[in-house]
């Protein structure tokens, strides 16, 4: 779902923040499928993505009067979302335990090899990227899956600019290295 | 020897160079196949890291909902000691402000009085109130030893000194106590700055690498 104009969401938190459930209701409808992103690449399981995303609500919830009109909600969340998954990730240490089974791919109709390859490929990425720092993988995440530009990835975690440019260079660069073998198939594919 | 822009890269995919820097890297780019190479492993990469998004594997967003607007817990109302802080941190500073005007009173109250009994006006009424509070010990023990033996001048320049050390006690003793009090203010007016940004902030910080 689209994010709603701003004097819209401003509407809903002002009623969400009286207590209306069903403007909370609308809000996370706008944000979910970005919360939902963002804390799956977090978590790298679609199970401890769904816990982390409803935490992260539910502290968005219990939070919310506090919540500063005229900043961003869509920040806020997100900074509560990556908190989540980090909280998710610490609680449960079983992760990340990837499984090539709950992996899915954009193509269903594919054959069976090209669905195994397709497997390895989501696998082999999600891997490099759980393999990051958490504070690497924060802002890598946040560019990458929340759509943040690099001035709002600063104010969401809280870290000046510089570091937001380091970290993602730093990110990028580690997942380069790892992502060699896919990296050369994707460019061959693309000839 | 030619500069690579390869640090300027990332920016240039994300759209966060300036006009400025965005002519440069583009003029880099025309001109440089390495960078070029760079930039189209970035793209590749880029385009990687959004191929597999298993968003089918995940609730609908409308079962979500559904499923969190149940599960959302009472908001913990504006509750009462929440409330009494607010007061309190307010009650701190009035509070701060009243002792400050008593002994701001009181002071300039008991000036008055002593002024008023100096002149005599009121008779021999209060002479707790004169006691020695005009003389400094040392003064009333100089006095008393070599009183009989000082001049005229030398009595002058003793008292001159007396006025003196009264003088500097007042105004340490007054220095020490607004000092103490802007000491509270100022303490207070940071816990009340600290207070309102963390209101501000959510519930926990991202750790730093």
């Amino acid at each position: 779902m689209t994010s709603p104009n701003a004097e819209t969401e401003a509407l809903l938190i002002a009623k969400a923040q009286t207590g209306d459930r069903d403007s909370f209701g609308e809000l996370v409808r706008c944000h979910h499928s970005g919360v939902v992103n963002v804390v799956y690449r977090m978590c790298g399981d679609v199970e401890l993505a769904e816990d982390a995303a409803q935490d992260a609500f539910i502290q968005a919830w219990l939070h919310l009067p506090s919540f500063r009109p005229g900043t961003s909600l869509r920040n806020w969340i997100y900074r509560i979302a990556v908190n989540a998954a980090l909280d998710v990730l610490r609680r449960d240490p079983k992760t990340p335990l990837l499984d090539l089974e709950t992996l899915s791919t954009p193509d269903s109709s594919a054959g069976p090899e090209t669905v195994l390859l397709e497997k390895e490929r989501a696998f082999a990425v999600q891997r490099a990227i759980l393999s990051l720092s958490e504070a690497n993988r924060s802002v890598l995440t946040l560019r990458e899956y929340g759509g943040l530009s690099y001035q709002e990835i600063a104010a969401t975690l809280n870290i000046p600019l510089g570091t937001v440019m380091s970290r993602l260079n730093y990110a990028r660069d580690r997942l380069k290295e790892l992502l060699a073998s896919q990296l050369m198939d994707t460019e061959i594919a693309n000839g | 020897m030619v500069k690579h822009i390869t640090p300027w890269l990332n920016a240039y995919l994300d759209g966060e160079l300036s006009a400025a820097q965005l002519r440069q890297v583009e003029k880099h780019l025309a001109e440089c196949d390495e960078c070029q190479a760079e930039l189209e492993q970035m793209r590749s990469l880029s385009a990687l890291l959004h191929e597999t998004a298993p968003t089918e594997d995940f609730l609908s967003t409308e079962r979500f909902v559904s499923n969190l607007t149940l599960n959302l817990p009472r908001r913990p109302e504006h509750s009462q000691p929440r409330k009494a802080l607010e007061i309190g941190w307010w009650l701190i500073l009035v509070g701060a402000l009243a002792v400050w005007l008593f002994f701001q009173i009181t002071f300039s109250l008991s000036s008055v009085v002593l002024n008023i009994s100096e002149t005599g006006l009121l008779g021999n009424g209060l002479p707790w109130l004169q006691g020695d509070s005009s003389q400094t010990r040392w003064f009333s023990l100089a006095m008393d030893l070599f009183g009989g033996q000082l001049g005229f001048t030398g009595k002058l320049i003793l008292s001159a000194f007396n006025d003196l050390s009264l003088f500097i006690r007042d105004m340490t003793s007054r220095f020490i106590l607004q000092a103490l009090f802007a000491t509270l203010y100022l303490g207070w007016l940071a816990s009340w700055w600290r207070r309102l940004s963390d209101h501000a902030s959510p519930a926990s910080a991202v750790p730093q690498s």
